[in-house]
């Protein structure tokens, strides 16, 4: 117990590096623990195998601008964005090409009027996104009692901005929120195979179906984060948590890895400092979690420490991870087009994968988006080498029967060559060869998402993004401003409002408070 | 050619209401009604000789108690007479019940699980008092965020100043259960599945969600609102059916001077230098009015009364996409006897309350899943009510008459509506039944199968959905029925709407209607 900081941030994910980093420029003292040996938590880049280097978790994304500029990180800007393909029955697909006028092009093939709609329909979602954008960084005040002039002004801001939108444009984007995809897809657009397309962005990281309630804004959010359709920086997830981790050490900072934290230290609710699974303690003024409020609250802090009540909300937040990754490393021409490609023929067929989940089975007919990036280790390579990435939909975390198994037992490598067939099965059709070009592979399981990378319930936005935990009810209601009924413990993560996503908005509100309470 | 001060299309019970109230402001009120008697959607008939039905809706709760007041509808026949229980038998022979006596639903609960006993105190007050905090949103005017008139600046003032009134925990309450699914709401309280099964039913009537979609706890809420003689969620059967209801608020009305006319079906409503200034009955008669309220739904109001060219594209766009997928049917039964349910031999006095088949969350989801596929639910949820048990008159005596609410039936269905597929309703409906009590076949006397086509047809419900337009979260309050047109008017000068498909909602309310009709003095077009 040498050494004291002013603050400790729990988790050296992309949100918790963002407030380490902020915070640090302020000249802070600050250290940030990361329970695994590399620094990232989901936004990662780890080699499974010779040449087999892989984002396991996230398809790929951007932090927020304004990040990027505030904390000056090395990051190349996005010069150009790849298409969306949705594979079709009878090797058919739907191309939706970043430029609406492309796009419209191949809509066309499917409906004449819907390629009309096309580019108004891009606006649309463009300019909601900016508003959902700016509203994920606004803070959120308590509501309705006890909130400051300060915090106010951001709502306040927030209105404006909404009314700025336009009459049509702010109530279009209010109605769109609880909708269903379908319901909100079905009054743009007539061609199934586009709105299915479309659909399956919505429902993508969501135990819920396109006929849900609220996928309408999931759509929204997602298009929001991968900023648009497709996702950018594939293959590249590490190096953005690299560039922050750089940022932070820049600043002073310091990020120790294979540092667990064990417990939160908490005196009659206030918060103390950390102690870790080495049995190490660590005091600091302040502890920011970057780990999701459910295990924050549940495993760190400890019932005990909480009042009742709150207690029973956090084990109410939702958490339900149906995701599943396959990962393949293949030699020769398989035929993946560059890009994002889905496998979202229907809506029928995406709502039939969800059915499956909701009863605690895996679906036969899974909803996948693919992502292959082609390995070049040297210009003069012959053979053709790529990663293939798997985003597999749905996988319940809760199976009906039996449970899901470590890696390392036979059951647990049959269960996850389960998923291998059922992925592959569903592309042979279009790519009839990937099964023969598979050097290797690597599968991650609703359960490896949360024993290895430490989601609850492997749920990838540490809680469901839907209305109930949305705004200032994201994670509990009431707590959506970055602090806890503890005295000097915050969150950062992706579970409260800001959060879900690669943008950062979460961890970069949260440094905001937590000077701000200096 | 008759002259009034206003036109009524549509003589359901909001229609009825609009009427009264405008006629107690002393206007010269008519109501047109297209069926030979009143009531809409809440009509008593006799479908068997000495048989009474309440054909589509079937209980009364959410009447407004001021309207009860302000219309003096017990001077002029409403009579309530109570539902004192809910019973619903489970798939492994057992039952769960609740009473309107407290101790004794607490002791039957203890039974299942005494968690769920201990949680179900609580449970009970957090929802009343959310549906007590919602309450006074019901009588405002829904102000339109995006307007800057100060008519819709106060209205929003007065929301958000309402919204500080609440309490941190009712704020917070109301949020959650307007965005939650009932599904998720349930769980967190129970774990006795024929209780959530039971609770979660109620978030899905009327909408074409599951339980397990976001947005029924909202619905659910819906009907939390009810109350009679100032008793919260307590359900009541009208002395003689739903008509009874009606008649009585047709009454009222025509005791205010109000003149009603059935079999009047309106064709268009005349429009003149951008004014409705009257309406043309089908027969070719003509009546002029100086405003028309219709109580039809928003698609027949704002497409086939009037021709959308008077209104803007925007405004037909929103009506087009306001969504009324009708989800549910009813069966009417006239019984030789009660049915036996084989988990309750001895306990007549349930057959008093409503019987709910609705053993598990996953049943009704199930339920729903063959219904989004365009199937009729194989095993669908049931809400069985036995009026002759409550109000003698409905049947002969020693016989019964039985209401069964179904759903999912949707609107559109795979094979399309046809007496075959009516028939597999009714026979599906008749099995579901026949797994808890085995007689029930030999006891049918007569039956009616309603499907949404035939609520559309006899009702005039477009779509054949109960609330006129779901109660979802993009249809209430200042969306409904569409974005700006929240309050009661419309595009058209002169034309107004009040039903179901208006603010707050459907249900055998009456809001709709008497909202509306203030408005429409407020606006003093006289």
């Amino acid at each position: 117990m040498t050494n004291r900081y002013d603050f400790i941030i729990i988790g050296a994910g992309h949100n918790g590096l963002v407030a380490a980093a902020y915070l640090a420029r302020r000249g802070k003292k600050v250290l940030v623990l990361e329970r695994r040996p590399i620094v990232g938590g989901t936004v990662v880049t780890e080699s499974f195998g010779d040449g087999f280097s892989v984002d396991p978790v996230w398809a790929g994304g951007t932090l927020r601008p304004d990040i990027i500029r505030d904390l000056k990180l090395p990051l190349p800007a996005v010069k150009e964005r790849p298409a969306f393909t949705s594979l079709l029955p009878d090797s058919n697909s739907l191309i939706l090409y970043p430029d609406p006028a492309k796009a419209a092009e191949s809509i066309r093939k499917f409906s004449q009027k819907d390629a009309a709609r096309w580019p108004e329909f891009v606006r649309f979602m463009d300019k909601s996104a900016r508003i959902l954008d700016f509203v994920y960084y606004t803070l959120m005040p308590r509501l309705p009692k006890d909130f400051s002039l300060a915090e106010g002004y951001g709502l306040l801001e927030l209105g404006l901005e909404l009314r700025v939108a336009g009459r049509k444009d702010m109530l279009d984007f209010i109605r769109l929120l609880p909708m269903t995809a379908v319901e909100f897809l079905e009054e743009w657009f007539e061609s199934g195979p586009l709105k299915a397309a479309l659909a399956s962005v919505a429902i993508h990281g969501q135990t819920l179906g396109v006929m849900s309630a609220g996928t309408g804004y999931t759509l929204l959010h997602n298009w929001l984060n991968r900023g648009g359709l497709s996702h950018v920086n594939v293959g590249k997830a590490g190096g953005t948590t690299q560039a922050l981790a750089n940022a932070v050490k820049s600043f002073g900072g310091e990020i120790r890895i294979d540092a667990e934290v064990s417990r939160i230290q908490v005196d009659t609710y206030t918060c103390k400092g950390v102690v870790l699974a080495s049995g190490e303690e660590i005091l600091a003024d302040k502890v920011v979690s970057a780990v999701d409020p459910k295990r924050t609250f549940l495993d760190l802090v400890g019932a005990p420490n909480l009042p009742p009540e709150f207690v029973w909300k956090a084990q109410s937040i939702k958490m339900r991870g149906s995701v599943a990754k396959v990962h393949l490393l293949t030699e020769g021409n398989h035929g993946l087009p560059e890009g994002t490609v889905v496998v979202a023929p229907s809506i029928e067929y995406l709502e039939k994968a969800y059915d499956s989940a909701k009863y605690g089975e895996i679906s036969e007919y899974p909803y996948l988006e693919i992502t292959s990036v082609p390995i070049r280790e040297s210009v003069t390579e012959s053979v053709e080498r790529s990663v293939v990435s798997i985003h597999f939909q749905f996988v319940p975390y809760k199976l009906k029967n039996g449970a899901w198994n470590d890696p390392s037992t036979s059951s647990g490598q049959a269960q996850r060559d389960t998923l291998k067939g059922i992925a592959l099965n569903a592309l042979t059709e279009h790519f009839p060869n990937l099964q023969s070009l598979i050097t290797d592979y690597h599968v991650i399981t609703p359960l490896d998402l949360e024993t290895t990378y430490g989601l609850t319930e492997g749920d990838l936005n540490h809680g469901q993004l839907m209305l109930d935990q949305f705004l200032f009810m994201r994670p509990i209601p009431g707590w959506s401003n970055h602090k806890t009924p503890v005295d000097n413990l915050y969150l950062c993560g992706s579970g409260v409002h800001g959060g879900g996503g690669v943008s950062g908005a979460a961890g970069r509100n949260a440094a905001r408070v937590v000077m701000k309470t200096g | 050619m008759d002259h009034y001060d206003a036109i009524i299309i549509g003589g359901g019970h909001n229609g009825l209401v609009a009427a009264a109230y405008l006629a107690r402001a002393g206007k010269k009120v008519v109501v047109l009604e297209r069926r030979h008697i009143v009531g809409g959607a809440a009509v008593t008939e006799e479908l068997f000789p000495g048989y009474k039905f309440t054909e589509f809706s079937y209980v009364v709760s959410l009447l407004r108690p001021e309207i009860i007041r302000d219309l003096e509808l017990p001077r002029h026949g409403l009579k309530i007479l109570p539902l004192p229980s809910t019973f619903t038998p489970t798939e492994n022979g057992d039952y769960l019940a609740s009473w309107d006596d407290h101790d004794l639903t607490r002791r039957e609960l203890y039974r299942h699980s005494p968690k769920d006993a201990e949680a179900y105190d609580e449970y009970a007050r957090v929802m009343a008092r959310a549906a007590k905090a919602i309450k006074p949103i019901i009588n405002l005017i829904p102000p339109d965020p995006s307007s800057l008139s100060l008519r819709d600046l106060l209205g929003l003032f007065k929301v958000g100043h309402y919204a500080r009134s609440l309490s941190e925990k009712e704020l917070y309450m109301i949020a959650k259960l307007a965005t939650q699914s009932s599904a998720d709401l349930l769980e967190e309280w129970f774990e006795t599945d024929a209780l959530k099964g039971t609770k979660a039913a109620s978030g899905i009537i009327g909408t074409f969600l599951g339980p397990r979609s976001p947005g029924t706890a909202y619905v659910l809420l819906h009907h939390y609102m009810g109350e009679i003689d100032g008793a919260f969620r307590a359900w009541g059967f009208a002395k003689g059916g739903s008509g009874g209801v009606s008649g009585a608020i047709a009454n009222a009305a025509r005791s205010l001077g109000a003149e009603i006319r059935v079999n009047s079906p309106v064709g268009q409503v005349i429009v003149k230098g951008g004014r409705a200034v009257g309406v043309a009955l089908e027969n070719g008669d003509e009546l002029r009015a100086r405003v028309v309220l219709s109580a039809a739904d928003p698609k027949r109001t704002f497409f086939q009364l009037v021709e959308p060219k008077h209104f803007p594209d925007e405004f037909v766009t929103s009506i087009r996409n306001f969504r009324v997928r009708g989800s549910s049917g009813k069966v009417n039964i006239a019984l030789s006897e009660l049915p036996q349910f084989t988990a309750l031999p001895n306990e007549p006095a349930l057959y008093r309350g409503a019987v709910s088949i609705s053993p598990s969350i996953d049943y009704i989801e199930r339920a729903y899943d063959d219904a989004k596929y365009g199937q009729i639910s194989k095993r669908p949820y049931l809400d069985m009510v036995f009026p002759s048990m409550i109000d003698p008159d409905m049947a002969p005596p020693g016989r019964h008459v039985m209401s069964c609410f179904v759903q999912y039936a949707p609107y559109d269905i795979e094979e399309g509506w046809t007496d075959e597929t009516r028939n597999t309703l009714g026979e599906t409906v008749i099995s579901t039944i026949e797994q808890y009590a085995p007689n029930i076949r030999r006891a049918i006397v007569g039956m009616q199968v309603i499907t949404p086509k035939d609520i559309e047809a006899i009702a005039g419900i477009t779509g054949g959905n109960i609330f006129h337009g779901e109660l979802l979260l993009h249809q209430i309050f200042f969306l409904r029925p569409a974005p700006q047109w929240a309050d009661f008017r419309t595009p058209l000068k002169g034309y107004y709407f009040g039903a179901s498909g208006a603010h707050p909602g459907g249900g055998v309310m009456g809001a709709p209607g008497m909202l509306a009709a203030k408005e429409i003095l407020k606006d003093g077009n006289w």
